[in-house]
C-alpha cells in the first residue's frame, strides 16, 4: 500500500487558541479513512491545512509526498469536498465546473461526465442559488471529480443529504476506493454516517488525536452491563471490584464483570434490578467516551 | 496563464454582473450625452456645430470610471464573499497567479466596457454635430486623444477596483472606501487651494490628465500631468495595490 495524506504534527492556532495541537496521521491508497470528532474538533482546520487554504503554525502535511501548493496540477491529484457553500448563487453548475476545467487545462468534457457521475446532469443549467443542500454537496463533489484524482479529502460531505443520498454517498466513496484504488479521507461528526463505509477511523477532539486505528480494533472494547436497580447498589458493586458509571437517568454501567456475577451479586444482597442487559461496546460508544471525556478534560 | 484568463473570464460572464453593470454604465452615458445635446447652444453652453460641443460631450463617458471601478471592486471581492476562492485556490494554489489572471482580466474587460461607451458616444455626438451643420473629422480636434483617453480611463479603473479589491476582501467595506474616495477625498483635494499642486498626482488628478484636451470650460483650463506619465501612474497605482495584496490579504488563511 502506499501512502497517499501524510500529516506530521501539525499545529495551527488562531487567535491563541489552539485549533489543531499535534495531529499526526496517514491514509493508504484504496482505503476510506473516517477523521471523526464533534463540532469544533479541530477536523476542518486539518483538511484546510492539508488543502494549503490554511498556513500551518507548524507541522507538515503532504499529499503523495508533497505539499498542496508544491503539486503541478493539483486537482487531477487531490479531490476535495469543503463546505457546500463555495459557490456563487447566480452562477450554472455546469459554469462553475467549467471555471474549474479552465484553470486547470482539463478537457470541457469532464463538465458533464462529472454532472452525470454526481447525479446533477438535470440541473446542469440551474443557477446554483435555487440549489438545495443535498444538490450542492453533489455539485461540490463533481468538483472533486472533475480530475480524476486518486485521492480524495472530504469535509462532512454528509450534510444536507436525505438518507437515500447518504446511502448514494456511501457507495460511491467505497466504489473510488475499493474498486479504483484511492485513498479517502472523510470527516464528520455523525459517526452512523461513517461508521459502515470506513476501514479505519481516527477521532479528534480538542484538537488532539484521541484513537487511530481501525474500526474492528476500535470496536474490540471490553463489554458493559448495563443495569437499573431499586436501592444503592452501586457501593455493592465497586465493593465487589467492578468499574461503574452512572448515567443521568439512574442507569448503571458495569465494566469488569459478566452479566452472570453482577445478577448472582444482587441476589446475594438483596438488590431488585429492573433492567439488566449486556451492551453492545460499539463504535459510538467508544466515540462518545473518547469525545466527552476529551471534552470535559479540556474545560477542567 | 491563458487557462486562468479563460477561467476568470468564465466567471466574469457567468453572473448578471456583467450585463447589469454594463447598462449602467451605457445609461450613465447616454443621459449624460442627451443632456449636453439638449442643452447645446443654450446660454453658456458651446453650439452642437463647434468643435467645443464635440470635444465637451466626446469625453462624458469618461464619468463612467467610477462604475468601472467598483466592477472591479467586485470581481475581486464576490470570491469572498461568495468563498467561490476556496474552488479557485484549490485549482491555483499559487494565489498571485489568480491576482495576476483577474489583472489581466479586467484590462480585457474594461477595454470592451471603453469600446461600448465609445461606440455609444460615437453614435450620439457625430449626428448630432453633423445635423447641426457642423464638420466631424475622427482624426481632428484632439478626437483620438479624447478616445484613447477615457477608454483608458475605464480600463485603468477596473484594474484600480481589483487592486482596491484585494486590499479590503470586504465587499460592502471596498465599496464604500472607493467611492467615499472619488466622491469625497478627490473633490476635497482638488478643491483646497493648498492640496490643488498635489492633487494632480492622485488617481482623479491623474484622470482628468488623460482625457483633458486643455479646453476651457469656463474654469481655467487643469493643470494636468501628459498622458503617457498619467497612464503609467494610474497603472502603476492599481499594480501597487494588487502586489500589496499578494503579499498581505490574498495570503491569509481562508477558514
Amino acid at each position: 500500500m502506499t501512502t497517499a495524506i501524510e500529516i506530521t504534527d501539525l499545529r495551527k492556532s488562531f487567535g491563541g487558541v489552539p485549533a489543531v495541537d499535534g495531529v499526526s496521521l496517514t491514509v493508504q491508497a484504496g482505503t476510506i479513512t473516517g477523521y471523526l470528532g464533534p463540532n469544533g474538533a479541530g477536523k476542518t482546520t486539518t483538511l484546510r491545512c492539508l488543502l494549503g487554504l490554511v498556513a500551518p503554525d507548524s507541522g507538515t502535511c503532504l499529499v503523495n509526498g508533497r505539499r498542496y501548493a508544491d503539486l503541478p496540477k493539483p486537482i487531477t491529484e487531490v479531490g476535495a469536498v469543503l463546505e457546500a457553500t463555495g459557490f456563487h448563487p447566480s452562477r450554472s453548475a455546469r459554469d462553475h465546473l467549467a471555471i474549474m476545467c479552465a484553470a486547470a487545462g482539463l478537457p470541457r468534457a469532464r463538465v458533464d461526465e462529472a454532472l452525470g457521475e454526481v447525479g446533477l446532469a438535470h440541473a446542469a443549467n440551474k443557477r446554483v442559488g435555487g440549489f438545495s443542500l443535498g444538490m450542492r454537496q453533489r455539485l461540490a463533489l463533481a468538483g472533486a471529480l472533475l480530475g480524476r484524482p486518486k485521492i480524495l479529502i472530504l469535509d462532512e460531505p454528509a450534510n444536507g443529504l436525505d438518507p437515500a443520498g447518504i446511502e448514494w454517498l456511501r457507495g460511491f466513496l467505497r466504489h473510488w476506493a475499493h474498486e479504483l484504488g484511492a485513498a479517502v479521507l472523510v470527516s464528520s461528526h455523525v459517526l452512523a454516517e461513517v461508521e459502515q463505509t470506513v476501514d479505519n477511523a481516527i477521532i479528534i477532539a480538542g484538537g488532539r488525536l484521541v484513537r487511530h486505528g481501525s474500526i474492528a480494533d476500535l470496536t474490540r472494547g471490553e463489554q458493559q452491563i448495563r443495569i437499573r436497580a431499586l436501592g444503592d447498589f452501586r457501593p455493592v458493586l465497586e465493593g465487589a471490584g467492578a468499574r461503574v458509571t452512572e448515567g443521568p437517568d439512574g442507569v448503571l454501567r458495569v465494566k469488569g464483570m459478566s452479566i452472570d456475577e453482577v445478577g448472582r451479586l444482587a441476589l446475594n444482597s438483596r438488590v431488585v434490578l429492573t433492567e439488566i442487559s449486556e451492551e453492545r461496546y460499539d463504535l459510538h460508544r467508544v466515540f462518545l467516551d473518547l469525545t466527552d471525556a476529551r471534552t470535559e478534560g479540556a474545560h477542567s | 496563464m491563458t487557462g486562468l484568463v479563460k477561467a476568470e473570464l468564465r466567471k466574469f460572464f457567468s453572473t448578471r454582473l456583467w450585463w447589469i453593470m454594463l447598462l449602467v454604465v451605457l445609461a450613465w452615458t447616454g443621459l449624460g450625452l442627451s443632456l449636453s445635446i439638449a442643452l447645446a447652444g443654450m446660454e453658456g453652453q458651446p453650439a452642437r456645430d463647434t468643435v467645443e460641443f464635440q470635444q465637451m460631450a466626446w469625453i462624458y463617458g469618461g464619468g463612467t470610471s467610477s462604475f468601472t471601478m467598483i466592477l472591479g471592486i467586485v470581481m475581486m471581492t464576490s470570491e469572498y464573499r461568495h468563498r467561490t476562492f476556496n474552488s479557485t485556490f484549490l485549482v491555483t494554489p499559487v494565489r498571485g497567479r489568480v491576482i495576476v489572471a483577474k489583472l489581466v482580466t479586467g484590462l480585457l474587460v474594461g477595454l470592451l466596457f471603453g469600446a461600448a461607451v465609445m461606440t455609444l458616444t460615437a453614435a450620439a455626438v457625430i449626428p448630432a454635430t453633423l445635423t447641426a451643420g457642423g464638420e466631424f473629422s475622427p482624426f481632428a480636434n484632439e478626437i483620438p486623444r479624447m478616445t484613447a483617453g477615457v477608454v483608458a480611463a475605464i480600463t485603468l479603473y477596473v484594474l484600480l477596483g481589483i487592486g482596491l479589491g484585494a486590499l479590503i476582501r470586504n465587499q460592502v467595506g471596498a465599496i464604500m472606501t472607493g467611492i467615499v474616495w472619488t466622491f469625497l477625498l478627490e473633490t476635497i483635494v482638488v478643491s483646497v487651494p493648498g492640496l490643488q499642486e498635489f492633487g494632480k498626482w492622485t488617481p482623479g488628478g491623474v484622470t482628468t490628465a488623460l482625457y483633458d484636451t486643455g479646453a476651457d470650460f469656463g474654469f481655467g483650463a487643469a493643470e494636468v500631468l501628459p498622458m503617457g506619465t498619467a497612464v503609467a501612474l494610474l497603472t502603476g497605482y492599481a499594480l501597487l495595490f494588487s502586489l500589496i495584496a499578494s503579499f498581505t490579504t490574498v495570503r491569509r488563511d481562508l477558514v
